[in-house]
């Protein structure tokens, strides 16, 4: 039994990766993202100056791409990112990665930003 | 949630569509708008029914309505509150009921990945402490352990800095420092639950750190927490004329705790462990006489499962064992009470017909040890036989938003 639960703990373990973060900045409310940073990775954590929080953006495939807001919608408190989801820190509220809530107390989706290709940049619209 | 403007639901809405075509509910997560100022208004609640399958009674009460407000100052600087009544109703001269502010504080935001809070707050210790709406858990009561060991909702004054480690995506830390307990009050039977001051009055010659490391990973939140506080807020001379120890950290009471929490699909774990110790229990019993233990240990494991997989609805399938002794360790002058070596079976069922509303039926199995005839003062001839075990069932509303 406890080999099992062992097994399965080095298994989420092994899942375990710092996720990259890009700073760029916000243009006419928009934020472009090079396509090719998503070159060997998932997702990545979008950061401006001008901005008081982070966007979570998913390459869903080559054509497609989620943002998401960082902010959890219960406190607005930031929210923290792994590979299956986000999470807060605060109150345990769970987000999956299309924002929707997985667990409580939020009761309301992550804010979702429109997203859309040009010219080899993934363009966020704030 | 409903949020409220200071400035006019119209005027605001009007700017905000302006800008970007918006909601206002939308900027307020969004926090784009330099210029916002904004108050919240939320809350939740609680009821039940429950039934003594034993002595065949039942009672039914509104445990408790808290009423959030939080506002936002500027674009670094919030605060949030939580006004609690507690039974429905507060009488002068009654016993019973209770109005308290359960959390008022300031938070700083100082960048990205760090604040401060100031004020009257709850700081991170267990899961129930923070987090304790009453669609976050399973069962009409909340744990027992997160009840009589980490004494839920526990909030005193004091600063705290939370954030998170960029290089380390997944850590969060927390650390705080508090005002500290009073072990005059503390009481056999509930360990230190009587001596929190939650805000009032607190004496500030005594305080206690504390802090927390949490790591989220996969579809698991792993959580570490201790406290360490002084007990005995008194001046010298009042210390020395009842042979405690003063002094900011003086008496102390020390505070460990880890839990594990897990989510995958339709299926939940939860398990917690926490001990308290208190070094100067005998000093303490010695000066007021109140049977304090030197430890107290216990914990709890979950399991539950989605019985509905389907969106904006739950219906939780769990069980539950919890297992502590609020006097595993007593000093040479104290007297053991098997009461407070209890164990508990909790199963039921939790409906979320749609986010923020719980339904609950649960049964819960207590089994306690047997009574010490010597903490019996003035034996009541006609006194019921006690019984080691018995079982309730609860039936519960709850809600947040």
């Amino acid at each position: 039994m406890s080999a099992i639960a062992l097994s399965v703990f080095a298994s989420q373990l092994s899942g375990c990766k710092t996720i990259a973060i890009t700073n760029a900045p916000v243009e006419n409310n928009t934020i472009k993202i090079p396509v090719s940073s998503f070159a060997n990775k998932k997702m990545q954590i979008v950061r401006s100056t001008t901005l008081n929080d982070d966007i979570l953006l998913i390459k869903n495939s080559d054509l497609q791409y989620t943002a998401l807001l960082m902010l959890c919608t219960h406190r607005n408190n930031s929210l923290t990112v792994s590979e299956s989801g986000l999470y807060c820190s605060a109150h345990g509220s769970r987000f999956d990665l299309e924002g929707n809530v997985t667990y409580e107390p939020a009761t309301q989706p992550l804010k979702k930003f429109t997203t859309q290709l040009q010219n080899e940049f993934i363009i966020i619209n704030l | 949630m409903r949020i409220i403007s200071l400035s006019g639901l119209l005027i605001l809405s009007s700017q905000l569509l302006t800008a970007q075509n918006l909601s206002y509910e939308d900027s307020l997560q969004k926090r784009l708008f330099q210029d916002e100022k904004k108050t919240i208004i939320s809350g939740y609640g609680e009821a039940k029914f429950n039934y003594d399958l034993r002595y065949k009674t039942g009672t039914a009460n509104f445990t408790r309505l808290v009423v959030f407000v939080g506002h936002k100052f500027n674009e670094k600087i919030s605060f949030f509150s939580e006004t609690e009544i507690e039974d429905a109703k507060v009488e002068g001269g009654e016993p019973g009921g209770e109005i308290a502010i359960e959390q008022a504080y300031l938070k700083f935001d100082l960048n990205k990945n760090m604040y401060l809070q100031a004020g009257l707050f709850i700081p991170r210790i267990g899961i129930l402490n923070e987090n304790h709406l009453p669609t976050t858990f399973n069962g009409n009561d909340r744990t027992f352990t997160e009840q009589l060991l980490i004494p839920s909702t526990w909030r005193e004054l004091g600063v705290g800095l939370y954030g998170s480690c960029e290089k380390f995506s997944g850590l969060n830390y927390s650390l705080a420092i508090l005002n500290g307990l009073n072990s005059s009050a503390f009481e056999n039977g509930t360990g230190i639950r009587e001596g929190r001051y939650e805000g009032r009055d607190a004496t500030a010659t005594n305080l206690a750190i504390t802090g927390s490391l949490q790591y989220f990973f996969s579809d698991i939140k792993l959580q570490l927490s201790a406290y360490y506080g002084g007990s005995a807020g008194l001046s010298q001379r009042e210390a020395d004329s009842l042979q405690l120890n003063s002094g900011i950290f003086g008496t102390p009471v020390a505070l460990g705790e880890f839990n594990i929490q897990y989510n995958k699909d339709r299926f939940s774990l939860r398990a917690l462990g926490t001990a308290i110790q208190i070094p100067d229990a005998d000093k303490i019993n010695r000066a007021y006489a109140n049977n304090t233990a030197e430890t107290l240990i216990g914990g709890y494991g979950e399991i539950a499962f989605d019985l509905l997989a389907a969106k904006n609805k739950k219906l939780d399938l769990f069980l539950r064992y919890e297992n502590f002794n609020l006097n595993n360790k007593i000093p040479e002058n104290g007297i053991e009470n098997g009461l407070l070596n209890q164990q508990y079976i909790v199963t039921g069922l939790t409906f979320i017909p749609t986010g923020g509303v719980a339904i609950k039926l649960d049964y819960v199995f207590k089994k306690t040890g047997d009574p010490n005839p010597a903490l019996v003062i003035n034996p009541f001839p006609q006194a019921p036989q006690y019984y080691n075990t018995n079982s309730f069932i609860n039936i519960g509303i709850g809600y947040s938003f």
